[in-house]
Order: C-alpha cells, then structure tokens, then sequence
C-alpha cells in the first residue's frame, strides 16, 4: 500500500532555561493508508511533540522544529507557508487530545465546536452543517444526537467528550487520524469502548491512524504496527505481533513486563521498569536507556547503538538485541 | 438560569439594608456633628444650650432608633429628606449631579472599555514584542499620570491651540446632546485613559492564559485560522475577569471623581461628597452614601448576570 505519511528524522527541540531540550531527536516512522500505527512509550518521551510537529502545532517561540521532513500524501509539511497548514489541520489530518475535560471550549456548544470545522473546509452552510454533525454524533454512539448539540461540554461526560472529539475528528473526512493518548484520563472500562469505536470507525472509514499510548498493553488489539519510542528516538520497530512475540530491545520488554496483557492469564506481579528517563537536555553519549538496562554491556554507555534491521522490517537499537531473542517476555 | 438571576436580584436589598445601618451609624461615631462644625465655621462661641436648641429643630435629640425609622419611612416614598446643612431637598440637589456622574462614568467606562479590550488582545498576540512593550508603556503611562494633570494638560491645550474651552455648565443630554458631549468628552478622556490601564493589563494576562488552554489548542488542530480562535473561543473566556474589573472601576467612578470634577469645574457626586462629610451633613452624606452603594450593588449584579451570559457552566447551575 502506498505511504500516507513519512516522518523522516524529526528533529524537535525546545528552548529552555535549563538547557536545549532535544524531545525529538532523529525520529522516522511512516503510516500507510488506512493502517494504524502505535507510537508507544513512557511519559515524557516526546511522544506529543512529535505529533504536533506533524500538525505543526508545536508551542512556538520556546519549541521549534529544526530538522527533518514530515512527507504526507507527497508534500513536505514543513515547506508549507501556514495558510496551507491551516488548509491540511482539521481537514487532511485531525487530532484527538488526550484531556477531554479541557480539550473542548467550555463556553461553545457542541454543535458550534463540530459544525466550524465543516463550514471552514467544507464549505456547509449551517443548516448541512447540522445536519453533518448530527450525523456524525450518531456515529460515535452518542444518544438523541439532535438535542445533543446545543449542549456544552460540561454536560457530557468524560467518555461522551472523547467520542465528541472522535466525531470532530472524523467531521471532514481526514486521511489521518493523531490520536494522541485518546483513553489515557478515562475509566477503564470506558477506555475499552473509545478504542473499540475508534479502531471499528478508522477500518470502516478507512481512516489511517497514529495511535499514540504508554500502555503498550493497549496497542496490542489496535495497531497493525508498532514504534517503541525512548528519550525521543525510536529504539524499537515492527508489527504488532513482532513486538509482543519477539522484542529485540530491553526497552520493550521492560514494558512489556510492566503492563497486564489482554492475551495471557493475569499475572500475580507486574514488573516496572527502574529508575527515571533521562532529562531530555542533557542525554547520555551512549543508549540513553544504558543507565537503566539489566542487559548492558561496557559499549552501552560510550557509544550509541544503531538501528538494526531484522527480517521484515523488525528493527531495534541495541547493542545486545540478538541475545535477547531468547528472553521470555513475562 | 432565571432562578439564578432571582436569586442575585433579591439578595441586593438586604445588602443595601446592611449598608444603609452601617452609614447611619458610623456616621454619628465621628466625632464632632453638624451643629458644633456649623457654630465653629461661624467663630462663634455657643453654650450648650444654644447647640441643644439646634439639634433638637434638626431631629438629633431625637433616640437613634427613632431617627433612624425616619429616615427608612421616608426612602420608602424615595424621598431623602432635606439636607441639614442647607434645608435644601435632596433628592432635587441630587438629580442633575447623579445624572452628570452617572453620564461621566459611562462614558469613561466606554472609552476604558475601547482602549483595554484590543489592546490588551494585542498585546497578548504580539507577547514580547514591541508591540507588546508598547502597549504596557501606554497603559502604565496613563496610570502614573494623574487624571486631573491630564485634564489641566487637555485644558491648556485646547484654550492654547483652538482657543477654545469646554462649556461650564451642565446641560443634560436630552436638552442639548452636542452642549452637553462638549463638556463631559473630556474628562471621559481623561478619566477612561486612566482607568483603561488596569483593565488591559488584566485583559492581556487573561487572555494569555486562555491562548494557553488545551481547547484553544484543539481549535487550532482544527485548522480555524487566528481571527476566528481568538473571537470566537478565546475572547468570551478571556473576558470573565477583565468584566470584573470594569465593573469595580464604574462604580468607583461614581463618587471618587473629586478631583477631576474640580479641574473640569463638574457639578458632580465627589466634590458633593467631600462637603457633605466635612460639614456631617447626616442627612445628605447618608444619601450620596447610599446612591454610590446602590451602584456598587448593582454593577454586581449586572456583573453576575454578563458572567452567566458567557459563561454556561454559571447559567446552569
Ligand atoms: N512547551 C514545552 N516547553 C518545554 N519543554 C517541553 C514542552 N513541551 C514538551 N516539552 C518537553 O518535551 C519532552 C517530551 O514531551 P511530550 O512529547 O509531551 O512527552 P509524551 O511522550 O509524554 O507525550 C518532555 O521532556 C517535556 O519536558
Ligand atoms: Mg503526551
């Protein structure tokens, strides 16, 4: 299938007091059309950011993007002026947030929020946008979707917001869906049917899919492909079923560990990664996960290790990863 | 909603109630009254009997409670009384100079508003900026300077440069608009500068807060362009205290103005104010006192009323 999009050695940084914060750094993942993708990783490993570099939302002065290409559907985003931007957020590519109590505008009803992006990139007037954003509410499985609209969000619940975001997400009939950690701040059982609506309305819809997420648990019955992210690089690549069989990076299998699987019996004890990610201005010259890594040999922490391409596409970045073919994953 | 706003509506006249004891008693707290500042003014030598005599055609021999029941009945038919120390009626003493001030503050109020709002808005969107520097030193420049300086400054200049001045006597606007915007334009300059400071301070920080909300972060995903982000989704949000602050600031203006009215020579309610208290004119310093707290009420309720307007999570409640 052909490539939707093409993250090509992202580099973003943020300005700080502290020092240059380098929450990107050399970052390249690709989405196919109508896949979903996982970006995976801990807290604060730049997971956000990159995918607002993609939409270019990035918060400007202190955060800026210095290097790479962001190709979506041929054309570098980056080497857009910002009313072509304007013209592909929301419309070619639209982003679900992760707070869904603060991500929608508590003075706006619902159908303002949904209708706007209609009548900007459709060009609906307000009776089709309406009807549009009736429409779509049903789709997400929100009841009595006409009274609906002129509610405001604090008449909604938690997981009625994050289905609302879903159906603004999905208003203009965009070919990339960002979701960036869409499950995190609900109720787990409500989390469950978000990304049930999610993944059974980008299949439907042939919507392609970043799904962005820390629970590499979660991704496993969602993502057709998986990218393991650690202090702002990518350390381990591959199918859903590479990653959870087959994990070729210390990383992955500490999360692995650290997670309940839906696939297996529950287990007695889950096992969290030690330590504390690396402070993201001032990285380690070797691995950056070296100074928490059980496998690390003498080289871990004086030179970085290389991204290594297994069969198919599997890859890792890790000095030791062919010994870890071995390991058992829980 | 209409609970809500019934409830604020009602909650104004045990306020007033509280208001009008407490000035009714402090009042006579201060020591010295309105016949021993009369006699003094005089440099006469008075016995106490005189000064009884003279209090008793005044109503003050009378117990408080009594005088204060008075006092109620008449506000009840909207009559103040007499002032003590003019036996001039003062709800007529009263009616040109309310309205004069009341006229004052709106327009200041206006022009506080027009100043602070677009360029408080401006001075968040262009953060750091000169623009931004420039906009702070315009408002903290129209702080730092007196409004009765920039009035004497407004005078001078126009008698200098147009030899010209403002009319001096109050005409009210439905007798003669154009007379009357003459007069009162200028101190509504002066006054509004001054006040618009504080306002497009808060309305700068206000709004750089809410630009820095999640939703305005999801309005922008949504590929809307900047106009309509900060019209449509930051500015009600943003406006929520910035309303405040001109709500205090108009009631303010409504008896603090004693010093611009004298540079103007305005016949309004602060230089009435000033008099009333010196002389311990009971009854006329109650009235004012009572008029200038039926504004602050008010403006609080108006304030309540625009908050739950913009602001949905009020109007349900
Ligand atoms: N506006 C910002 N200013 C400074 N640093 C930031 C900003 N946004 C994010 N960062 C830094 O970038 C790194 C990655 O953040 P983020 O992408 O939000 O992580 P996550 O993987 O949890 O989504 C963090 O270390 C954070 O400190
Ligand atoms: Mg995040």
């Amino acid at each position: 299938m052909a490539k939707l999009l093409e993250v090509k050695n992202l580099q973003t940084q943020f300005l700080t007091s502290a020092g240059v914060v380098r929450a990107v750094d050399g970052v390249s993942y690709d989405v196919d059309e109508g896949e979903t993708v996982a970006l995976v990783g801990e807290s604060g490993c730049g997971k956000s950011v990159s995918a607002l570099s993609i939409m270019r939302l990035v918060a400007e002065p202190a955060g800026r993007i210095v290097g790479g290409e962001i190709v979506f559907k041929g054309r570098d985003l980056l080497k857009l002026s910002e009313e072509e931007m304007r013209d592909v957020r929301g419309r070619d590519i639209a982003m679900i947030f992760q707070e869904p109590m603060t991500s929608l505008n508590p003075v706006l009803t619902i159908g303002r929020q949904l209708t706007e992006g209609l009548e900007i990139h459709l060009g609906m007037g307000p009776a089709a946008a309406s009807a549009r954003a009736i429409e779509l509410l049903g789709l997400v499985g929100i009841p009595d979707p006409a009274r609906r609209l002129a509610q405001y969000p604090h008449q909604f619940s938690g997981g009625m917001r994050q289905r609302m975001m879903v159906a603004m997400a999905l208003g203009c009939n965009p070919a990339l869906i960002l979701a960036d950690e869409p499950t995190t701040a609900l109720d787990v059982t409500i989390q469950a049917q978000v990304l049930e609506l999610l993944q059974d309305l980008s299949r439907r819809l042939g919507v392609a899919m970043l799904i962005i997420t820390h629970n590499l648990g979660v991704v496993a019955r969602y993502a057709d492909r998986v990218n393991v992210m650690y202090a702002g690089r990518i350390i381990e690549r591959g199918t859903a079923a590479e990653i959870y069989a087959d994990p070729r990076h210390p990383y992955t299998l500490g999360l692995l560990r650290s997670v309940p699987r839906l696939d297996e019996p529950i287990r007695a004890k889950l096992d969290p990664i030690e330590g504390q990610p690396p402070d993201l201005s001032r990285l380690p010259p070797g691995c950056a996960f070296a100074p928490r890594c059980a496998y690390r040999v003498e080289r871990c922490t004086e030179v970085p290790p290389l991204a290594a391409c297994g069969a198919a596409g599997h890859m890792s970045a890790c000095w030791v990863s062919a010994s870890l073919a071995k390991e058992p994953v829980a | 909603m209409t609970h809500y706003i019934l409830k604020r509506f009602l909650l104004m006249f045990p306020t007033l109630f509280g208001v009008a004891v407490l000035i009714f008693l402090l009042l006579r707290v201060v020591p010295g009254d309105i016949v021993e500042v009369r006699f003094m003014a005089q440099g006469q030598y008075s016995s106490e009997a005189v000064m009884a005599i003279e209090r008793a055609k005044l109503g003050l021999d009378k117990p408080l409670w009594q005088q204060f029941t008075t006092w109620m009945w008449g506000l009840l038919h909207l009559d103040f009384g007499v002032s003590m120390w003019t036996g001039a009626p003062i709800t007529e003493e009263l009616k040109l100079r309310f309205e004069l001030s009341l006229q004052l503050a709106i327009m200041a109020t206006v022009v506080a508003t027009l100043l602070a709002i677009p360029l408080g808005i401006l001075a968040a969107v262009k953060q750091d900026t000169w623009i931004d520097y420039a906009v702070r030193v315009f408002s903290i420049a129209g702080l730092a300077m007196p409004s009765f300086w920039l009035g004497i400054l407004m005078i001078l200049a126009m008698l200098i440069i147009f030899k010209w001045l403002p009319p001096m006597v109050f005409t009210s606007f439905w007798v003669n608009p154009w007379e009357n915007l003459a007069q009162l334009i200028w101190p509504a300059l002066a006054v509004g500068y001054r006040y618009s400071a504080v306002a497009t301070r808060m309305m700068r920080s206000a709004m750089l807060e809410v630009l820095r909300e999640d939703y305005i972060r999801t309005a922008r995903a949504k590929g809307l362009w900047l106009k309509l982000i900060l019209s449509r989704h930051a500015l009600k949000n943003a406006m929520l205290p910035v309303i405040t602050v001109i709500g205090l600031e108009f009631a303010f203006l409504m008896g603090g103005l004693v010093v611009t009215e004298q540079v103007f020579s305005l016949n309004g309610l602060g230089m009435l104010f000033v008099e009333a208290i010196s002389h311990r004119d009971y009854t006329l310093t109650q009235a004012l006192v009572l008029i200038v707290a039926s504004v602050f009420i008010f403006v609080n309720f108006a304030t309540d009323i625009a908050y739950a307007w913009l602001d949905p999570r009020i109007r349900y409640r």
